[in-house]
């Protein structure tokens, strides 16, 4: 389907809004906003003009496991085993917890490798942009709404000590995601009271050390 | 169309006036105030901050609750819905856009679409005939909805602006997340007069409220 002339744009956004759309369109149109920002801004004022209709609806108490069941899915972590079971399915979900035990407890042990500290950077007009991770070895960059670049371009992420001269950390994988390794003077800078900010530079980062191209996101690196 | 009309404002003159005009100047009051507030909490909540959701959901849950009751009319199904809206809006946090939308609206389309969503999986098995019953009897409340909401908001004077079936088609799509040919077979009309008096309706209704 066409979704570039305007009129239509228009009238499937309403569509959307009112919920008119069979659930595949649906799909697809969510699929068409996030990477359309003209398209969420036209979906945003139909559903402006609509909100109002829901301004009478009366509010409705809350029973208190509905928190509970919210918490449960953002923290995946915590295991529901359900109680019965014949005998070989709990040996079977009794050795996949030990496994899992040895493996957490390992992993805490040698590699140490949660996050400590993160940072979100945001664009000059305070849109949330890149998030950023800092492991013990290496930081994790991943995309929030990164703006595209040309092919001969990379981003550069860069630590701003508070003396002010900016440090290079690497450049971020292209589609910004992934990591980008430390190597030990790097290391010695997470933790200390830096900000983090991404230049736009010529592929492969700057060929000066220090940023050449215009600073588009920036943010301060927080512990967790 | 015009019997219609006159009869809806004979009924608000005659028992919503009153206590609806204080109560819709008061919860307009205290929907400036808190968007402010809203705002600040979706911002926290998108840097991961776990007590900043907590607030949010304590002083919109009970909002939110009332729209997906509205929609799936059960008490389980609305549970369900607002638990997965709130999960949605800790994980999609991020991509609030705060000069887009009022926090609130925000959420709550959150909520409808997500209401939308059951009500289709639900709508994809034959129904029994309590709930059958119980779908007819939603169209009378839309409309009493409809009738509370046009005294809250601008919408009031826009929506009178409307021809009767463009009127009705748009609330009861609202308020069913019914699909094009869904609402066709409930209002027993081709689908090409509910497609057109849904588009004509919609393009007025937002003349008139930029108006």
């Amino acid at each position: 389907m066409n979704y570039q002339t305007p009129s239509l744009r228009r009238a499937l956004a309403a569509d959307y809004a009112i919920g008119l759309m069979p659930l595949a369109a649906r799909r697809r149109f969510e699929q068409l906003l996030l990477e359309d920002p003209a398209l969420r801004l036209e979906l945003a004022q139909w559903q402006e003009s609509l909100a109002s209709l829901t301004a009478a609806l009366p509010e409705q108490p809350v029973p208190d496991r509905v928190w509970q069941g919210i918490t449960a899915r953002i923290e995946p972590q915590v295991l529901h085993v359900p109680e019965k079971r014949p005998f070989w399915n709990w040996l079977r979900i009794t050795a996949a917890i030990c496994s899992l035990v040895i493996a957490v407890t390992l992993g805490v042990l040698y590699n140490r490798d949660t996050a400590r500290y993160s940072a979100t950077l945001l664009t000059a007009d305070s849109q949330p942009a890149l998030k950023v991770e800092a492991h013990e070895d290496y930081l994790k960059v991943e995309p929030l709404t990164l703006a595209a670049i040309e092919p001969g371009q990379s981003l550069e992420l860069w630590a701003i000590p508070p003396d002010g001269k900016p440090i290079s950390l690497g450049v971020i994988p292209a589609g910004g995601k992934g990591k980008v390794e430390l190597s030990e003077t790097q290391k010695a800078l997470i933790g200390k009271p830096i900000a983090l900010a991404v230049s736009l530079e010529p592929k492969g980062g700057s060929p000066t050390g220090q940023p050449t191209g215009p600073v588009l996101y920036q943010g301060a690196l927080a512990a967790l | 169309m015009n019997g219609t009309t006159a009869h809806r404002e004979l009924t608000s003159a005659c028992n919503r006036h009153p206590t609806l005009r204080t109560s819709s100047i008061w919860s307009t009051a205290i929907s400036i105030a808190d968007a402010d507030q809203l705002r600040h909490l979706l911002a926290q909540c998108s840097l991961g901050d776990r007590r900043a959701f907590e607030t949010l959901y304590r002083s919109v849950g009970p909002r939110l609750h009332g729209v997906a009751l509205r929609f799936m009319g059960r008490p389980d199904l609305a549970e369900e819905v607002l638990q997965e809206s709130f999960v949605r809006i800790w994980n999609n946090a991020s991509r609030y856009e705060p000069h887009l939308s009022a926090p609130l609206t925000w959420m709550i389309n959150i909520t409808r679409n997500q209401a939308i969503d059951q009500l289709r999986k639900h709508r994809d098995r034959p129904l029994s005939d309590l709930e059958e019953q119980s779908l007819v009897d939603e169209t009378p409340s839309a409309h009493e909805q409809l009738n509370s909401a046009r005294e809250a908001s601008a919408l009031n004077r826009c929506l009178d602006s409307l021809e009767g079936m463009q009127r009705q088609s748009i609330t009861i799509a609202y308020f069913q997340g019914m699909s094009g040919a869904e609402l066709a077979e409930h209002l027993a009309a081709p689908l090409g007069s509910v497609k057109s008096w849904i588009r004509r309706g919609m393009e007025r209704l937002r003349r008139c409220l930029e108006s």
